[in-house]
């Protein structure tokens, strides 16, 4: 059974489509990129695709700890401010060319891949995966939810 | 063309790293032997002589503020043949100038030089009468000095001449070269500008040329009694450190950002701000900001987990982006990557000025957030019941990576 997430939580993973990914590299210098993503509730997971040669990949590879933060923001009244930062480590779940990978990693591409078209179809039409693409998954093991001057807190392992 | 490049010197430094043991030596060493093999020499001669040891001292004064000169010029030679280009054609082409103006082939530099000589010689040996009674040479080396101290003496008098000219030579040029620079500056497009670094070495130049001029004082001592020479020296100092605070001046009011994200910057209400603990556990959060045009700030809580990360590990990742979901080709962002610099109570002193300017730009920035914060201060957490900037620390960005992203495209901006 997943852990019991709070309502606020999921309505900001769920409706929001920029998501914002830190990394840090071995020096720990820290990297930024907005990402689209898709969170899932089952294994608390988020997922994002991105170019095998980014920088975010590189850092992955040097220091799993990634977190991914997920917000709205008003500009008129600062106790709108709501979002969810999620903080776990980062997988890369295969490198290779996308014909060569094993069923069952396929399957969660393919999987993946019909999730992200479904979320994003009204901006991406029909981008297939490229080549150099790579499905990275993080691992969540803690969020923390605000709102306003207001913060919760969730383990989630 | 790449051989003038290698070439920027001036007679002096193309002479002396001609010649051994200076030529062998690093350019701090070498400089540190020309003074003592200069005062060494100066002291032999005047005890021959038996020069009195007031006029030793003065020679001494002269050589040192000689060799302090040059340690600050020759700086200029280095630091400007590792200058990269400006990614403005025209920014480009007026710094390119501007060096071939200041190390000129025909070697211009001397002419104030020789000028100034020329004057003084003539002021010393024809028309002092006018001004004052008794020559100094007179007063310093009698009557009929011999030929060996008068060429010795000759040779400082011109060294100090030389480099009071190259003061002003180069003063003035980079006066010329600011001031151009800035109108350049204002017409640029897209992502046109001169990088972060080069705008800070140029300035670092400036800052060196107002130590050239404030140095001059120290020759105040040896020509006392002299008010000619000495209103002559004031005049130098003021025209010199004043020309050249100026410079620097104008210099740091000529934005470091191409002008696609200087807008950005300037128009974005939001940015976020990546850390990395001592564990390098990432944390990221978004955070209100201001730019004054040189420096982006961002003001957080004492109890804030991102001032916990930052005083472990001062590196930070700074995100600004406008995102746009009917255009993802419209999407743009820029991203800071660099260190902090987190303000403090100590920093009043010398920064405090800067930090008024910093908290005024979030005033007017967020007029609405500062009206929330003092109309609503008891609904809120311990952390934010004071007013936002003044219990908030303030925190500044230093970049040393920029990155840019336009639509889909990645493009990396020289700092």
């Amino acid at each position: 059974m997943p852990v019991k997430i709070p309502e606020e939580m999921l309505n900001i993973l769920y409706s929001n489509y920029f998501g914002y990914v830190c990394t840090s590299d071995q020096n720990n210098r820290p990297h930024i990129t907005p990402v689209f993503f898709i969170y899932d509730y089952i294994h608390q997971k988020i997922f994002f695709i991105t170019n095998n040669k980014s920088k975010k990949v590189k850092n992955i590879k040097e220091n799993p700890n990634t977190c991914i933060t997920i917000d709205i923001r008003d500009p008129i009244d600062p106790f709108n401010n709501e979002g969810v930062m999620a903080q776990g480590k980062a997988e890369i779940m295969e490198y290779g060319p996308i014909y060569f990978l094993p069923e069952e990693t396929l399957r969660l591409y393919y999987d993946i891949y019909l999730e992200f078209k479904d979320k994003y179809h009204e901006i991406v039409e029909n981008k297939p995966l490229g080549e150099s693409d790579v499905i990275v998954q993080i691992n969540i093991e803690k969020m923390v939810y605000w709102k306003g001057p207001h913060f919760k807190s969730v383990s989630v392992v | 063309m790449e051989k003038k490049e290698k070439e920027m010197k001036w007679v002096y430094e193309e002479i002396v790293s001609r010649i051994p043991p200076f030529s062998l030596l690093s350019y701090k060493s070498s400089i540190l032997l020309q003074l003592l093999l200069l005062l060494f020499i100066g002291l032999f001669i005047g005890y021959i002589y038996h020069l009195d040891s007031i006029v030793l001292l003065y020679g001494s004064i002269g050589i040192f503020v000689a060799v302090l000169w040059s340690l600050l010029i020759l700086q200029l030679g280095p630091t400007l043949r590792k200058f990269r280009a400006p990614l403005n054609q025209k920014e480009n082409a007026l710094l390119e100038q501007y060096k071939k103006i200041l190390f000129h082939k025909n070697h211009y530099e001397m002419i104030p030089g020789i000028i100034i000589f020329v004057l003084l010689m003539l002021y010393l040996y024809v028309f002092h009468q006018y001004f004052s009674r008794r020559s100094m040479m007179e007063s310093w080396f009698g009557e009929h000095p011999s030929p060996i101290l008068l060429i010795f003496v000759m040779i400082l008098l011109w060294d100090i001449c030389y480099r009071m000219g190259l003061g002003i030579w180069t003063t003035t040029l980079s006066m010329w070269r600011s001031l151009n620079l800035k109108k350049m500056a204002e017409k640029r497009t897209e992502l046109e500008h001169t990088p972060y670094t080069e705008l800070k070495h140029l300035k670092k130049l400036d800052i060196n040329n107002m130590f050239f001029g404030i140095i001059s004082l120290l020759l105040l001592p040896i020509i006392q009694d002299d008010y000619l020479l000495v209103l002559s020296i004031l005049a130098f100092v003021i025209f010199i450190t004043g020309t050249s605070y100026v410079s620097a001046y104008i210099i740091s009011g000529i934005p470091w950002l191409p002008p696609d994200i200087y807008d950005l910057v300037i128009d974005s209400k939001f940015a976020y701000v990546g850390t990395s603990d001592s564990k390098r556990i990432t944390h990221l959060t978004p955070v209100v900001y201001v730019f004054d045009g040189q420096k982006m700030y961002f003001a957080t809580s004492k109890s804030a987990k991102k001032i916990k990360n930052l005083r472990e590990n001062n590196k930070v990742a700074f995100l600004v982006d406008k995102r746009d979901l009917k255009n993802i080709y419209e999407n743009k962002a820029i991203l800071l990557i660099g260190k902090v610099k987190i303000y403090g109570i100590h920093d009043i002193f010398l920064r405090g000025l800067e930090m008024l300017k910093a908290r005024n730009l979030f005033f007017e920035k967020y007029p609405q957030y500062t009206r929330k914060y003092s109309t609503h201060k008891f609904e809120l957490p311990k952390a934010w019941q004071l007013t936002p900037i003044i219990a908030r620390i303030l925190i500044g960005i230093e970049p040393e990576e920029i990155i840019y992203w336009r639509g889909a495209k990645q493009i990396n901006i020289p700092v």
